[in-house]
């Protein structure tokens, strides 16, 4: 994997001591709230219900068991023990002390860690497929470009004010694992006629009140000129997005006020500008290095004649769990962290440091974190799976949820976060125990629930098969249910059943949904065919008959 | 009509004032006031496309970074400096000390900070960085690491 220079260290301290003198000014009141809050948030700090929350970058979903056991430190040494690991491959601490802040953050320069645009109005952290450079069939490994493109974009001077915060992911695989056409700017790698490779770019997707797919903007742009389209991309952005309108920002709607072509023309006129500029053009020789970086750790073992053990519990873990390696020899393991009645995603300091440690002992110290908020240990021998699972179990982290609906995805709701509308980990809790058969989370099989506690829709409700969106009516807690929403195969959002369900009844409506499914259902027909092959009828007569 | 004073030593020409004019007041009457010699001032929401084919005739430019928040300034400044290879006096007015270092990199050439800065401690601001991840307009002698 990629590892700081001194130099890029040394960028992070500089970093953390401008904004402690940010810090600084404001608690002595010279920098007023407005201007601070700017600079906290590109700085990864938000004010939250209670607490200060903090959200630390981990590039594309990639740690080492260092850097995880630095953010175990900061669990224990700054919060209350736990941290959350987001959607989208972050980790949020949600009981920080301003007054501690640039300690913290001067410590995770250690191992290479910051919070640099984790939020505010500029490029956030590049997401990519935590399966990336794993699986056989990739087209190619995004991580050395999410790296660069993440790198150019570090505190870029034109761009670090833009009209709303700006989320790109990178697919390298054929199957879309990051959701790509759901973020403001997503690139998919591709190979032209020639063979050459460049990349597909969607720009204008996203989710929360006005849900939208990303149109193509651009079929392929090679791989050398990606950072001058992205430029000219973000440039037509930064002139003419909206920031009059608060709930406007984001560059869909300049894309749909526009149209896609008009908004595709003014990008590409800008771009023949400079797409020649050497300056501009991918640094193909740090391209060639950074390859090198992200070389696997591992080369193939011969296991022939090796018997993997016999065991119950093992086997159902296993099948959900571990997936084959394009190693020989190698399997690539999922652990959920998924708790009754705890956030999805929530990992407590102990938890952290024994996945480091298990990290060392069975996966070339890798770990990589998901968009379903789980973690992948990328290089596990097939013959020590079976003695990983046992030391998973041990410390209670064999969930076998992983690819079942109680994996459920679920942002921190009206519990910690003082924008939701409704709560999020209860009802995720609620339907975990409706479904706390392992036989019958067999037999549905790999089926998405994701639920956002309002319109942000940090839960990504939008993209699962059943997404529950949080909302007040009469002072009550209701649920929009949306279904079938998608991005693996092609990208769809998810379509509303009908009117929002109280919280009493919403365990049922979905309960009622996955029997809809499952009654209809042919062979292993996966709940987006169902729903495309007999509609929204079947499940709405379900649900409000 | 603003009259700007040389604000910094980063102005590299000796003005000791210049006539401002808006970019309306441009755009409406522009033969007339280029024969005056005088400067423009362009606010975040003009369209700094209309004086591409003009800049021989502007003495200065004076982009506003009063909003925060607004970073059209930006990609104006590039445009100038970078793009178009404007020859004259780029200069940011109402600038805030946090930013300074994103507008000299986009490619300001002085700058005038907004009044509320006028007794500002200048150790509590940052120095800025060693180095820069990206090709901008000034890479400002920076060491380039991308």
């Amino acid at each position: 994997m990629y590892k700081y220079s001194e130099k890029d260290t040394q960028f992070l301290v500089e970093r953390v001591d401008q904004f402690e003198k940010q810090l600084n000014r404001h608690l002595s009141g010279e920098l007023d709230e407005d201007k601070f809050r700017s600079l906290r948030l590109r700085n990864g700090l938000y004010m939250e219900l209670h607490a200060h929350m903090l959200r630390i970058a981990i590039p594309y979903g990639i740690l080492s068991s260092n850097q995880l056991r630095a953010l175990a430190d900061v669990a224990d040494n700054y919060d209350r023990g736990f941290g959350h690991f987001t959607t989208r491959q972050n980790i949020q601490f949600n009981w920080i002390q301003l007054p501690e802040i640039a300690n913290l953050l001067r410590d995770l320069t250690d191992v290479g860690l910051h919070a640099i645009q984790t939020s505010g109005k500029a490029t956030r952290n590049i997401t990519a497929d935590p399966l990336s450079g794993l699986t056989e069939g990739e087209i190619e490994d995004a991580r050395p470009y999410c790296e660069l493109i993440r790198r150019w974009f570090n505190l870029h001077p034109e761009f670090s004010w833009l009209p709303g915060k700006f989320k790109i992911a990178i697919n390298g695989a054929r199957l879309d694992e990051t959701a790509l056409r759901i973020h403001d700017l997503g690139l998919r790698l591709v190979k032209n006629t020639k063979g050459e490779l460049g990349f597909s770019v969607y720009v204008g997707g996203g989710l929360g009140a006005a849900a939208m797919v990303g149109p193509e903007t651009a079929s392929f742009v090679p791989v050398e000129d990606i950072l001058s389209y992205l430029e000219s991309a973000m440039r037509i952005y930064n002139l003419k997005g909206r920031r009059d309108h608060q709930k406007k920002l984001r560059i869909k709607f300049l894309v749909r006020e526009l149209g896609a072509a008009e908004f595709s023309r003014l990008v590409d006129e800008d771009w023949q500008q400079t797409k020649d500029d050497p300056e501009l053009k991918l640094n193909l020789k740090e391209l060639h290095n950074l390859k090198e970086d992200f070389a696997l750790p591992i080369e193939p073992i011969d296991l022939k004649g090796f018997k993997d053990q016999v065991d119950f519990n093992y086997s159902i873990w296993k099948k959900n769990n571990v997936r084959a390696h394009k190693v020989n020899g190698y399997s690539i393991v999922n652990i959920s962290l998924t708790k009754l009645g705890a956030a999805p995603g929530d990992a407590t300091s102990e938890q952290m440091r024994i996945l480091a440690n298990l990290a060392d002992q069975y996966s070339s110290s890798e770990i990589r974190t998901t968009k379903r908020q789980t973690i992948v240990f990328p290089f596990v021998r097939r013959d020590q799976v079976f003695d990983l699972w046992k030391s998973l179990e041990k410390y209670d982290l064999a969930s076998p949820h992983q690819g079942t609906l109680a994996q459920i995805v679920a942002c921190p709701g009206r519990d910690y976060c003082d924008l939701a509308k409704a709560v999020s980990i209860p009802i995720a809790t609620r339907v975990q125990e409706r479904f706390n058969d392992m036989n019958k989370l067999l037999d549905i099989g790999d089926l998405n629930i994701n639920i956002s506690g309002c319109e942000n829709s940090c839960a990504h409700h939008h993209i699962a098969d059943i997404g529950l969106l949080g909302m007040q009516k009469n002072g009550e807690e209701y649920y929009q249910i949306t279904l079938a929403g998608e991005t693996l195969h092609e990208t769809n959002i998810g379509k509303k059943l009908g009117p929002s369900v109280s919280s009493e009844s919403i365990v049922d409506a979905v309960e009622n949904i996955v029997n809809v499914y499952i009654d209809n259902r042919k062979n292993q027909e996966r709940f987006t065919d169902v729903f495309k092959r007999i509609g929204i009828e079947p499940f709405k007569e379900k649900v409000y008959g | 009509m603003v009259e700007i004073k040389n604000p910094t030593s980063l102005i590299n020409k000796d003005y000791e004032s210049i006539e401002l004019v808006s970019f309306s007041e441009w755009i409406e009457d522009s033969e007339r006031l280029s024969k005056l010699g005088v400067g423009l001032i362009i606010e975040p929401g003009d369209d700094i496309y209309l004086i591409q084919n003009q800049l021989d005739l502007i003495e200065l430019i004076a982009l506003d970074f009063r909003g925060f928040d607004d970073g059209r300034g930006y990609t104006q400044a590039y445009f100038l400096s970078k793009r178009w290879q404007y020859s004259g006096e780029i200069v940011g007015i109402n600038a805030h000390l946090d930013q300074l270092q994103f507008m000299i990199r986009s490619g300001i050439t002085s700058y005038q900070l907004l009044e509320s800065y006028k007794d500002a401690n200048e150790e509590d601001y940052s120095n800025g960085f060693s180095l820069c991840y990206q090709a901008a307009a000034n890479n400002n002698g920076l060491q380039l690491q991308y």
